[in-house]
């Protein structure tokens, strides 16, 4: 469908209008009247993590004057964590972004959004125009609303005409999207929260539930505390405060995870404890390429040729990994290991699987992602209520932004990806645009652009509502290439970080409620929330900086949407392509007034909590039980996935394994939590986490500086040796909230060669008195 | 030309001493505490009367510290008791500077006797042992102005500017001649020191110019009116102020006992 | 001295006039320095004592104020009373909120005392005997209202030891777990750290004096 003269002028002028009013000159929007204190309050979802707990917030004189767990909110009834408790205070930290600012040299200079905007478009139309589409892109966020995901996508995707779209949430859950949509054909859990209060068994993989999921960890230990039958199983290589209110804990070697689920694969085959009759209706057995690259290289190329299996071939492949075999690999005795396999194969219990970074963030995420599959598939405990597998989302809108909306390199929205024509059709055809436009070349993966950029391919990047330049790994390499001006880069933000350190231009961002947003949490629920104030100085909401950018670019008319409902008309957009894909959104009004619908959203507006199933997914007639009705041939794979090793293991030279990860207190690199003084008092900076025997034998006491460092990168931390984490000995743990310690200066960017996420979890380093 | 080395000789100590109090502010790791309790250079001191206080009224005696007071007992003792007033404490420098004021306001002209330090001497100890309080620790100006400079707790000060001012208005030196227990103390320790001033009566012209400028003028009363060969040892300080003032040079430093 | 002396007009100088002034002088001084000083450091407040402190009584008799504890403290936690701590002007405190003790293995504090005030005998951080800490607020307690804190249990040095979680049920959601932390008495040092990481405003959980844990047979 073309776009006649009339139309392209009215949607321009739309646009425009839009853009005068600057989007935010919507005025700010709360659902009830004042109480008697005169604040009024609106409800919202959680600014941090995947949780998605429902909040309300108070808004008095056009400022957030206090926020609280919404006690009408299905995930949280209420409750939040501190980082929730201080939610109005992150937006309100002294040195808040108010005006553009461009690089003069040495200096960023104030300057009108005019002047930056006119830069920025000239910038991007003269690499296109010198170098082609691709030698531009933009890096989002899993933080971004549904509405931010989805200009970026139309504009680069279906404007511009580049694949360069990534969103951070390559870092976090690729590997889950994958193996999602190699092993279900769709992306997104079958289960949701309400299996933590229905089943009676959890095992969860290198997840520390306790501190990064905090209420969602309150809401499973209290199903333990009511049912005795309840077990909590830790799996990990660190001690946390999970492992504290588990029932159990198995120590692990990294990487270890690859070894030991082959091996319980392995006795669930042994013992007999699979579902043969499940397994022969909805099975298919597949085998991958194995001995693909690690990443390391620029520009590696790995293959992934997948090769059908029969059950038999399967089960030969399968018989060398034996627990004995495993207990070498992973440090977890044969027997715990029979032991698992046989919990997993139990007919009385109803098992689920937890996991997050410990298995995403892996040189073979998605194939520990796939051999956990292969676990509940092959023993049938997957798509009954309380018995699932269950990744946990890192981001509050991972799942509905960047996974939803396809804000990734070979994305479209709803499952579909751009190297598939057929894909390309459909979403030209809601875009309005000629299908040629979209390129069907897998654009540059996050690691990837950032090399690009420093090989001088990548001429311009947008970075919005993400820190890279302290959040990606091998940080030297990259923070170098950015300040050796190699590229021109945009950094949209709402306060300085170390990524607008190095940026050409910074654009002062509006966040949160100071815009109309929706996000999607981990149990696909999605959340929306009204403008209820407005941003400070001339900060803008991002949504609003690209429409400006695409105006100058010639490319206004692909945001027709009228000043008055510019969401609503987007939302609807956007929703076209999730009608009759299985994860259908429902009309925007309808999230105004719920605290979220978990998708695919029925005809009647009622929300679907467990996929596939005929007792609640839409899709799945009366009668059919389970039904995999996104896979092809409506069978779930189960992947072949032998064990291979890390990228990069301790040796003589680097003794110890170096893991990273978070914290409660903190949100990823606290840009927003270090500016509440009360979080910032209650955990001021990073500490290296070590074992007391390792730190006993160096002579290190608690609290002395010790200097850690890898091949890549060295920093100074104090050790801590009996805090809230406990590494296994030879392990050391660090966390990435501190902008005054770069880890990630040291780790490793390795990558899934089929995710492309790196491995935050494990690189070799040594550790000396400092 | 008549150059007062020995005031300033006291001032170098005396300015020394202060500095030692501040070094740790600046980083510096050669001097740590103040004067009731220090370590210098690795060696630690100890203040015999907050020594005596501690064992009185808490019954403790840690070994390091008796030998540390003991020490310093043994070096002011050599060195003649109360030169620790003339050269060391700081309190004496303050209110040595104060009494220059109060010369040229000719204010103050009451005196109390020496001898009433050694009762505020044996009221600490008496209050200590009874009480467990020590008395004098709580509200020594040498330990307030100690605090002062090394930590900046300034308030305490206001006691410290209450006795110089009654000593610029009402009673000359009152707090170091009459009132302060340690010169008490330190007199008693002094009353037998070896290294004393001298006193050649053969060539005193009773000019008196020694008696303007001493502090504890009652030392010098029996070598002026009875020809004593030394000045009286206990409450001197060692100032060397008579022996710079002295137009006949009858005064010196000498070793010994002589009467 | 003689009083007799007739030509010694400096002699006749040198005695006590019995002037009024000089004895209204001596005398208001005097009351100055009773009223404000000469009270009692725990009439005020609880003091946190630097570890190996003596029990109060003695501490006070031992303590010469000399600051060498709190210039051997790397962390500045240890500072010097001033005037309002009557008795104990001087003596060397901690005020957790500030800056709280964090239980140095090798107890530099403890081996400056050149005194004993702060006992020789502690060598071990577990043995500091400091106070103990005590949730004194808990309808402002976080944790105890069902959110997830517990920042003070985190962060203390003897996890799991000296505060523990207790988890129980949230009747009022009815599907999550109240995680209160729990300060066991025989454990708790005392450092403070708990008190200075609280996240409301005034700190729910503050260091008192040291509470002895009473003992009888029963276990759990």
């Amino acid at each position: 469908m073309e776009l006649t003269r009339r139309d392209f002028l009215k949607a321009s002028a739309a646009a425009a209008a839009f853009a005068a009013a600057g989007a935010s000159g919507l005025a700010p929007r709360t659902a009830q009247a004042a109480d008697e204190k005169g604040i009024t309050w609106g409800k919202a979802p959680c600014r941090y993590c995947g949780v998605g707990c429902c909040v309300l917030v108070g808004v008095k004189d056009g400022k957030i004057v206090a926020t609280k767990g919404d006690p009408a909110g299905p995930v949280n009834k209420g409750l939040n964590c501190i980082k929730g408790y201080f939610l109005g205070k992150a937006l309100y930290g002294k040195d808040r972004l108010t005006h553009p600012l461009i690089r003069k040299g040495n200096k960023m200079v104030k300057a009108s959004w005019d002047e930056a905007l006119n830069l920025i478009a000239s910038k991007y139309q003269e690499a296109i125009t010198t170098h082609g589409p691709d030698s531009v892109g933009i890096y989002g966020s899993g933080q971004w609303t549904v509405f931010e995901g989805y200009t970026a996508v139309k504009l680069f995707k279906g404007g511009i005409g580049t694949n360069n779209v990534e969103p951070n949430a390559r870092l976090c859950m690729a590997s889950a999207v994958v193996a999602y949509m190699n092993t279900f054909g769709s992306d997104e859990p079958m289960g949701c929260y309400d299996d933590l209060d229905l089943g009676d068994t959890y095992i969860l993989w290198g997840a520390n539930m306790a501190e990064a999921h905090p209420v969602l960890f309150s809401r499973l230990i209290d199903n333990k505390l009511k049912n005795p039958k309840v077990r909590l199983i830790d799996i990990a290589t660190r001690k946390t405060r999970t492992t504290q209110m588990a029932d159990e804990y198995i120590p692990m070697v990294p990487q270890g995870d690859l070894a030991a689920l082959n091996a319980i694969v392995h006795v669930i085959l042994r013992d007999k404890l699979y579902d043969e009759a499940f397994v022969k209706q909805h099975v298919s057995f597949k085998r991958g390429t194995e001995n693909q690259p690690y990443g390391l290289k620029d520009k590696e190329a790995p293959k992934e040729e997948p090769k059908n299996l029969s059950f038999e071939e399967f089960k030969e492949l399968m018989k060398p990994m034996t627990p004995e075999w495993a207990e070498k690999l992973s440090g977890i005795p044969a027997a715990t290991i029979v032991k698992l396999a046989h919990i997993y194969g139990d007919k009385n219990r109803k098992v689920n699987s937890l996991w997050t970074m410990g298995v995403n963030q892996h040189v073979r995420g998605v194939w520990v992602n796939n051999l956990i599959y292969n676990v509940h598939l092959l023993t049938g405990k997957i798509g009954k209520k309380g018995e699932n597998p269950l990744s946990l989302t890192g981001q509050p809108s991972a799942c509905g932004t960047a996974r939803e909306v396809g804000t990734f390199a070979h994305r479209l929205p709803a499952d579909m990806v751009v190297m598939n024509e057929a894909h390309r059709k459909k979403t030209a055809e809601i875009w309005g645009i000629d299908p040629k436009k979209i390129s069907p070349k897998m654009g540059l993966h996050t690691i990837e652009m950032y090399r690009a950029l420093d090989r001088g391919e990548l001429k311009c990047l947008w970075i919005q509502c993400t820190n890279p330049f302290q959040s990606i790994p091998n940080l030297n390499r990259y923070r170098k290439a950015a300040n050796g001006r190699k590229a021109f880069i945009v950094v949209s933000d709402i306060y300085p970080t170390r990524s607008t350190e190095v940026a050409d231009v910074i654009l002062p961002s509006a966040t949160w409620v100071e815009k109309e947003g929706v996000f999607g949490n981990t149990e696909r629920r999605t959340q929306h929330w009204f403008k209820m104030i407005n941003p400070p100085g001339e900060a803008r909401e991002d949504t609003w900086q690209l429409i400006e950018f695409a105006k100058r670019l010639g490319l206004g008319h692909l945001f027709p949407y009228s000043e008055k409902h510019f969401y609503k008309e987007m939302w609807e957009e956007y929703r076209r392509f999730t009608i009759g894909s299985g994860k259908d959104l429902a009309p925007y009004e309808t999230y105004h007034k719920v605290r979220g619908l978990r998708w695919p959203v029925k005809a009647d507006g009622k929300e679907t909590r467990w996929r596939y199933v005929d007792f609640d997914d839409p899709y799945v007639k009366k009668g059919e039980g389970l039904k995999f009705y996104k896979a092809p041939g409506h069978k779930a794979n189960v992947w072949f996935r032998p064990y291979e090793p890390a990228a990069e293991a301790p040796d003589r030279e680097y003794p110890f394994w170096f893991c990273t990860g978070r914290l409660l207190e903190h949100w990823h690199t606290a840009t927003m939590t270090g500016r509440v003084p009360e979080l910032m008092r209650a955990m001021p900076g990073a500490t290296l986490e070590m074992h007391p025997d390792d730190a006993k034998r160096m002579g290190i006491k608690n609290r002395d500086k010790v200097r850690v460092s890898s091949r890549r990168g060295s920093i100074v931390l104090p050790a801590e040796l009996n805090g809230r984490g406990k590494p296994e000995k030879g392990n050391v743990f660090t966390t990435f909230f501190d902008e005054t310690k770069l880890i990630n200066e040291l780790c490793i960017d390795a990558f899934d060669p089929l995710s492309k996420e790196p491995d935050f979890k494990k690189c070799a380093v040594k550790i000396e008195k400092a | 030309m008549n150059f007062k080395t020995w005031t300033i000789a006291r001032r170098c100590v005396q300015l020394a001493m202060i500095a030692l109090l501040a070094s740790p502010l600046t980083g510096l790791s050669i001097f740590s505490g103040n004067l009731a309790a220090a370590d210098l250079l690795g060696l630690p001191l100890a203040d015999p009367l907050a020594f005596l206080q501690v064992l009185l009224g808490s019954r403790v005696l840690v070994w390091s510290y008796l030998v540390s007071a003991l020490a310093v007992v043994g070096f002011y003792f050599l060195l003649g008791g109360r030169s620790f007033c003339g050269w060391v404490c700081p309190v004496g420098l303050f209110t040595e500077l104060a009494d220059r004021l109060r010369k040229r306001l000719g204010t103050g002209q009451t005196t109390l006797p020496l001898r009433f330090n050694r009762w505020a001497l044996a009221l600490v100890l008496v209050v200590a042992a009874l009480t467990s309080v020590p008395l004098f620790e709580v509200l020594s100006p040498i330990g307030m102005v100690g605090r002062a400079i090394a930590f900046g707790s300034l308030l305490p000060l206001l006691l410290v500017s209450v006795i110089v001012l009654c000593e610029v208005v009402v009673a000359q030196r009152v707090w170091c001649r009459s009132l302060c227990p340690l010169g008490g103390l330190y007199a008693l320790v002094g009353r037998f020191s070896p290294l004393r001033v001298g006193f050649r009566p053969e060539r005193c012209t009773h000019c008196n110019d020694c008696l303007q400028v001493c502090p504890v003028q009652e030392v010098l009363l029996p070598s002026l009116e009875k020809g004593a060969l030394q000045v009286t040892a206990g409450d001197c300080t060692r100032c060397m102020a008579c022996q710079e003032v002295c137009p006949a040079k009858a005064l010196t430093i000498n070793a010994g006992y002589h009467s | 001295m003689d009083d007799s002396s007739a030509d010694s007009a400096i002699s006749r100088r040198l005695f006590l006039k019995g002037s009024a002034l000089s004895a209204l002088v001596l005398a208001l001084g005097g009351a100055a320095v009773s009223a404000v000083y000469l009270r009692s450091a725990q009439a005020r407040d609880f003091y946190l004592r630097p570890p190996g402190a003596l029990d109060e009584k003695r501490f006070l008799a031992a303590c010469v104020k000399c600051g060498k504890c709190a210039q051997a403290c790397p962390y500045r936690s240890i500072v010097m009373a001033g005037g309002e701590a009557g008795v104990g002007i001087g003596t060397p405190h901690i005020i957790a909120r500030e800056t709280p003790c964090y239980l140095c293995s090798d107890l530099p504090c403890v081996k400056a005392c050149p005194s004993g005030a702060l006992d020789k005998g502690l060598q071990e951080i577990e043995k500091i005997t400091m106070g103990t800490a005590v949730i004194v607020d808990r309808e402002g307690c976080l944790s105890i209202r069902g959110l997830r804190c517990e920042v003070c249990y985190r962060q203390c040095p003897l996890i799991d030891k000296a505060i523990t979680i207790e988890p129980r049920h949230n009747v009022r959601t009815g599907e999550h777990t109240i995680m209160e932390p729990v300060i066991h008495k025989d454990k708790c040092v005392g450092c403070g750290i708990c008190e200075k990481v609280c996240v409301r405003e005034k700190s729910v959980i503050v260091v008192q004096k040291r509470v002895e844990k009473q003992e009888d047979f029963y276990e759990f």
